[in-house]
């Protein structure tokens, strides 16, 4: 689908959000559901990049992303007005808890976008939202203020220029001494991340889930290229369909 | 003003027109059919389907580069067992022929795999990969050397009962010699090009982005490779042609047949463009429509 760029901003050095609009199924789109974007119009880039939604309105969404290479750089100097060929709502979202139920959402840094989706999505359903999101250091944080109204919010940095000194994990730490528990676990965020968030969580009853990234090709199933192994490792399950948001005991982190 | 006749005849089969999405990179039809009706597509190659499940390499497996990309898949599949079970009744509802792509790692297994597809009564047609650049044992060392080849393709023959298809590697040293141990083996046609190998590194970790170090270079970079292998293939053997390599457009096709391919595949462009074939198809036509083409065969192997 041909859609149009509403609004374009850096908020953090080399993260960029853009704001897309035109004709789209939004009110149908569920958190942790992705995009599939062209860049360019020629054949100098064959792949779309997948990239994960942080906001919908009624007429509009928003996505967030790093600069990482060319695709992305390339999608970071369009202009309001400028249109995107999207792909999408695609994969599977993050499944939604009972009424009231207590939820955490852990998210590091650019896995935090689709989080905020979510979180705006629990306010219906629940009052008992506690937060945690890691950054690189105060430079890199975002989202920070819009998180803050969704919850409990904690931040940590990995050089404690905002927040915590430290990671994800030590503020879950600290959350649980000062008694805070949970029965649903959100997150999203490097993979050496999920992973110690589903260790540290292993031996607890909480439900949680994880949504993964890896490089994609068609983002509809056909090319096998974002595969993950089972828990088990006996089968792969390919990422853009089956996921990319999965319950963390399906895969292997 | 009539309209041109895309339709054309290979090695015994018919198809509405000469536009197939390549193996591997349209699944088993289903993850497309939610962009368009099957049935508009000349045909369908699916997935490299082998004797057992296989979970392919580690990730990444995929990546951009320059005008293409890079696949080191690995072959995975749910084997032929599954596959005959469970994905071609599917695909052989929605009206158009099928070609199974077929791989292993020893001739008995490629027969092995070559008697359940054609015993399922479901394919239309086997297309023999002996040219999957991305797995150490097997595939590509039946693709290389003339002489395995040819006694692979004489096995595999001897069994199967539909059309029998070759994709040849053109990660070799000489396309015609290949293409003719292919054609002395039995073969009713040949796919090529598969991808040429190649290798991207990130420099900034110093390590190379795929996980399995190299993989198979395709789309529109490999298209001249495409258009000189398919013509110097064509020059040599007497079989059908099913030409592919970086094909985007109704006049990459076009050039392909010109070179002296029958019908043509597309991969790397649909995932690009998930409709891809269909423009491609709309191209074609449109292109013959002005040329006062009549049909394919006017000017399939014009090029001498």
């Amino acid at each position: 689908m041909l859609l149009r760029v509403r609004g374009i901003s850096e908020i953090a050095p080399e993260i960029w959000q853009i704001t897309i609009g035109g004709e789209f199924p939004y009110e149908t789109i569920q958190p942790g559901q992705f995009l599939m974007i062209r860049v360019g119009s020629g054949k100098e880039h064959v792949l779309r990049r997948p990239i994960s939604i942080a906001a919908v309105t009624k007429e509009s969404m928003t996505i967030i992303l790093r600069v990482v290479g060319q695709g992305t750089k390339w999608l970071s100097e369009r202009c309001i007005g400028d249109s995107l060929d999207v792909l999408g709502p695609l994969g599977r979202g993050f499944p939604r808890p009972e009424k009231d139920a207590r939820v955490l959402i852990i998210g590091g840094g650019l896995g935090v976008p689709p989080l905020y989706f979510l979180g705006e999505a629990l306010q219906a359903e629940t009052d008992n939202v506690d937060i945690v999101l890691g950054f690189r250091t105060k430079e890199h944080c975002i989202l920070t203020g819009e998180f803050s109204r969704l919850g409990h919010l904690v931040i940590t940095t990995d050089d404690g220029s905002l927040g915590i000194n430290g990671n994800v994990i030590d503020a879950v730490v600290s959350l649980r001494n000062s008694g805070r528990r949970w029965d649903y676990v959100y997150s999203c965020g490097p993979q050496g991340m999920l992973s110690r968030v589903k260790q540290h969580f292993s031996s607890q009853d909480v439900k949680g889930y994880v949504s993964l990234e890896e490089h994609m090709a068609c983002g509809v199933g056909a090319c096998h290229g974002c595969a993950c192994p089972s828990e088990d490792h006996s089968v792969t399950r390919r990422i853009c369909v089956s996921g990319p948001v999965f319950a963390w005991d399906e895969v292997s982190l | 003003m009539s309209y041109p006749d895309l339709s054309i005849e290979i090695a015994g089969l018919h198809l509405r027109n000469p536009v197939i999405p390549a193996s591997g990179c349209f699944g088993f039809g289903r993850e497309y059919a939610r962009f368009y009706p099957l049935n508009q597509l000349g045909a369908v190659a699916v997935k490299a389907t082998t004797l057992k499940p296989r979970m392919g390499n580690p990730t990444p497996r995929v990546t951009e580069v320059s005008g293409g990309m890079l696949n080191a898949i690995g072959l995975a599949n749910p084997g032929v067992d599954y596959v005959v079970r469970y994905e071609l009744p599917w695909l052989a509802n929605q009206d158009v022929p099928i070609i199974v792509n077929v791989a292993g790692e020893t001739e008995p297994e490629y027969v092995e795999v070559t008697k359940k597809i054609c015993a399922s009564g479901l394919a239309s047609a086997i297309e023999l990969n002996v040219s999957c650049p991305n797995v150490a044992a097997g595939g590509i060392t039946f693709g290389v050397e003339p002489e395995v080849l040819q006694d692979l393709v004489a096995a595999v023959r001897e069994v199967c009962t539909i059309p029998l298809f070759v994709k040849l590697s053109p990660n070799v040293t000489d396309i015609r010699k290949i293409a003719l141990a292919a054609q002395a083996g039995g073969a009713d046609g040949l796919t090529l090009i598969n991808t040429l190998i190649g290798m991207q590194i990130d420099i900034y970790r110093r390590r190379p982005v795929l996980a399995n170090r190299t993989g198979g270079l395709s789309g529109p970079a490999i298209k001249p490779v495409a258009v000189r292998m398919v013509y110097e293939a064509a020059q040599v053997v007497d079989i059908p042609i099913i030409g592919m390599g970086g094909i985007y457009s109704g006049e990459d096709a076009v050039e392909l047949i010109m070179a002296g391919a029958s019908a043509v595949m597309v991969g790397t462009a649909n995932f690009t463009n998930p409709f891809a074939c269909p423009q491609i198809i709309c191209e074609l036509e449109d292109f013959m429509r002005k040329q006062g083409i009549r049909n394919l065969e006017e000017i399939r192997g014009c090029i001498r």
